[in-house]
C-alpha cells in the first residue's frame, strides 16, 4: 500500500507531457506543408533540368544547374549587383536612421505624431509607392525634376532611365520606406539606454559630439546591429520595387538576384535552373547574416 | 538660459517636422495627383492648385476588374489572416508557456529565406494540383509569412498573461483547451487584434505570390496595379486614384497599431 502512494506521483512524473507538441502540431503541420516540403524539393529541383511550359519532363543533370550558374554572366553580374545595393542601402539607412531617432528622441510640440507618421512609408504597398515614385521621378514632368530645378539644377539626370543611377535611384526609394524602420529601432534603443552615464559627462564637462561619439555610440551599436541585420536580410532579397520601377532596367542594369532568379525560373521557363539561384540566394543571406552576427561579438 | 532652451526646442521641431514632411510627400502628391484631371498632370511646372476632379475614382471605381480585385485582395488577406491565427495562437501558447525552442529557427529561416525559394516549387506543386490561379494556393502561400508573424507575435502577448490565473483555472478542473478558449484569448484580445491587423497588411501588400499563383480573375491589388503603366502610355491619374484606394486602408490600419508596427518587421513579411 505504502508503495503504491509513493509509486504513483513517480509514475506521473516520468510520463511525458505531450501537450505542447499536441498544440503546436497544426502550426508545424502548416509549415512543414508550406516551408519545409518545398524547400526540401526546391533541393531535388535544382539537380534537374526542367521546364513546365515547354513540356520538358525533368531530367537529372546532377550539379549540371551550378556548374552552368559559375559560367553565367548575366547571374554573376547581378550578384555583385545585389551587393552594390545592399552596400548602398546599409550605409545611407543605418546613418540616417540614426540620425532621425536621435531628432525624435528630444521633446519637441508634435514628436509623438511625428513618431507616428514615421510608420507610414514602411506598411504602405511597396507596389503601389514605387509607381507613384516612378511617376515622381519621371524625367519630363516629375516633380522630382519640378523641385531641384527650384534649387537651380536645371538638368537633373534621368534616374531611372540613367544605367549608371539606377541603382542609387533604387536605393533612395527603398531608403524612403524602410529608414524609418531603422529609425524606430533606434528610438525604441535609445529610449533604453541608462541615463546616468550622460548626466556625468555634462557634469564632466563634454560636448554633445564627444558624448555622442563616446557614449550614444558605443552603447547603440548592438541596436544598430539588429537593425543592420533586418535591413541585410531584405536588401539582398530586393525585387518588389525592382520590378515595378524598371523591371530590371534599362538593359539588365538594375537587375537583382532575386529578380533574375524570378525571371529565370517562371518567365523563361528554366525551373530547374531557377532552384538552384534560389538556393544559392538563400545560401547568401544566410551566409551574410551569420558573418553579421559574429561581427558583432567584440575581437578581444 | 530659459530663453536658450526654449530656442532650443524650436530648432528641434523645426527640424522634426521637416523631415516628417519630407517623408509625407510621396503620399501627399499621391492623393494630389489622384484628383487631377489629365491636363492638370500633363502641366509642368506642376500645378499645386487646381480643380479637383472625382474623374479618376470614377474611371477606377466603375472598373468592375479594380472591384473584383479589391474582393481578391480581401479574401486572400483575411483568409491567410484568420487560419494563421487559429493555427499560430496555440502554437504561442505553447511556446510561451513551455518554451520550446524549434520554432525559433524555423522563424529565423523563414526570415531569412527569400520567397522565390518557397514560390518556385510551391508553383510546382499547385500546378500538379490544379490549383495555380485559386485563392486556395495563394491563401496557403501567405501563410508563409503570417504564421512566423502570428506566432512571433503572439508568444509576446501571451507571456504578459499572469501563470496564476492559469494555475487556478487548470486547479478548477478547466482543460487546456478551456485555459486557451476561456483565459488567453479573452485576455490577449487587444493582441489578437494588432496581431491580426499587421498580419492582413503583410498579406496585403505582398506581391510577389500573387505575381505569381494568381491568374486574370484572381489577381491582388498590388498586381493589378501595374495594369495602368502601360509600355507606352501611363494612365498618370487613374494610377495614381488607384494607389491611394490601395494604400489608404492599409496606412489607417497602421496608425490603429503603431505601437507594434516594429516588433511585427521583426518577424517580418517575407519580401521578396
Amino acid at each position: 500500500m505504502a508503495e503504491l502512494t509513493i509509486a504513483l506521483p513517480v509514475k506521473r512524473a516520468r510520463r511525458r507531457d505531450w501537450t505542447p507538441e499536441l498544440l503546436s502540431l497544426p502550426a508545424l503541420i502548416a509549415i512543414l506543408a508550406v516551408m519545409g516540403f518545398p524547400l526540401v524539393y526546391l533541393g531535388w529541383m535544382s539537380l534537374q533540368r526542367w521546364a513546365l511550359v515547354g513540356f520538358e519532363p525533368p531530367r537529372f543533370v546532377g550539379a549540371g544547374n551550378f556548374l552552368q550558374l559559375a559560367q553565367d554572366e548575366r547571374f554573376i553580374d547581378a550578384i555583385g549587383r545585389t551587393f552594390w545595393f545592399t552596400a548602398l542601402g546599409l550605409v545611407t539607412n543605418l546613418p540616417l536612421g540614426l540620425a532621425i531617432a536621435l531628432l525624435m528622441h528630444e521633446r519637441f510640440p508634435g514628436r509623438n505624431i511625428c513618431r507616428g507618421l514615421l510608420i507610414l512609408p514602411m506598411v504602405a504597398t511597396p507596389a503601389a509607392m514605387g509607381l507613384v515614385w516612378v511617376i515622381m521621378l519621371d524625367p519630363t514632368l516629375g516633380v522630382v525634376r519640378y523641385l531641384l530645378g527650384e534649387f537651380g539644377i536645371a538638368n537633373p539626370p534621368l534616374w531611372l532611365s540613367d544605367p549608371d543611377l539606377v541603382v542609387p535611384t533604387l536605393v533612395a526609394v527603398d531608403a524612403w520606406m524602410w529608414t524609418p524602420m531603422v529609425a524606430l529601432i533606434c528610438i525604441a534603443g535609445l529610449a533604453a539606454l541608462p541615463t546616468e552615464p550622460f548626466e556625468a559627462a555634462i557634469v564632466d564637462g563634454a560636448s554633445a559630439l564627444q558624448r555622442f561619439r563616446y557614449l550614444t555610440l558605443p552603447m547603440m551599436l548592438p541596436t544598430l546591429m539588429v537593425a543592420a541585420m533586418l535591413r541585410l536580410m531584405d536588401l539582398l532579397k530586393l525585387i518588389d520595387i525592382v520590378y515595378v520601377m524598371t523591371g530590371g532596367g534599362p538593359g539588365h542594369s538594375s537587375e537583382t538576384v532575386n529578380l533574375y532568379n524570378y525571371l529565370a525560373a517562371l518567365s523563361y521557363d528554366k525551373v530547374g535552373y531557377g532552384a538552384a539561384i534560389a538556393l544559392v540566394l538563400f545560401l547568401i543571406v544566410v551566409a551574410c547574416t551569420l558573418a553579421l552576427v559574429k561581427m558583432r561579438r567584440p575581437s578581444w | 538660459m530659459v530663453n536658450r532652451f526654449k530656442r532650443k526646442r524650436l530648432g528641434f521641431a523645426a527640424a522634426g517636422w521637416l523631415v516628417t514632411f519630407a517623408m509625407m510627400t510621396p503620399f501627399l502628391w499621391m492623393v494630389l495627383g489622384s484628383f487631377k484631371s489629365t491636363v492638370d498632370f500633363l502641366a509642368f511646372p506642376p500645378v499645386f492648385v487646381f480643380r479637383p476632379t472625382l474623374g479618376n475614382y470614377r474611371q477606377v471605381l466603375a472598373d468592375n476588374a479594380f472591384v473584383q480585385y479589391t474582393l481578391n485582395s480581401t479574401i486572400v488577406a483575411a483568409g491567410a489572416t484568420c487560419i494563421g491565427l487559429v493555427l499560430g495562437i496555440p502554437a504561442a501558447y505553447a511556446l510561451a508557456r513551455y518554451r520550446r525552442t524549434a520554432i525559433g529557427v524555423v522563424l529565423l529561416l523563414a526570415r531569412m529565406a527569400p520567397g522565390i525559394a518557397f514560390l518556385i516549387p510551391l508553383f510546382v506543386m499547385f500546378l500538379e494540383l490544379h490549383l495555380v490561379g485559386s485563392y486556395t494556393s495563394l491563401i496557403a502561400s501567405h501563410l508563409i509569412f503570417t504564421l512566423p508573424l502570428t506566432v512571433w507575435m503572439m508568444v509576446g502577448f501571451i507571456e504578459a498573461v499572469p501563470v496564476e490565473v492559469e494555475k487556478a483555472a487548470l486547479i478548477d478542473g478547466c482543460s487546456l483547451a478551456g485555459v486557451l478558449v476561456r483565459i488567453i484569448v479573452p485576455l490577449t484580445t487587444q493582441g489578437i487584434a494588432a496581431t491580426a491587423i499587421l498580419a492582413f497588411i503583410a498579406s496585403w501588400n505582398n506581391f510577389l505570390f500573387a505575381l505569381v499563383l494568381a491568374n486574370d480573375r484572381t489577381k491582388t491589388l498590388p498586381v493589378a496595379v501595374l495594369g495602368y503603366i502601360g509600355y507606352n502610355s501611363i494612365q498618370w491619374g487613374a494610377l495614381m486614384a488607384a494607389a491611394t484606394l490601395i494604400t489608404l486602408p492599409v496606412l489607417v490600419l497602421a496608425l490603429c497599431v503603431q505601437r507594434y508596427i516594429v516588433r511585427g518587421l521583426v518577424a517580418g513579411a517575407v519580401s521578396g
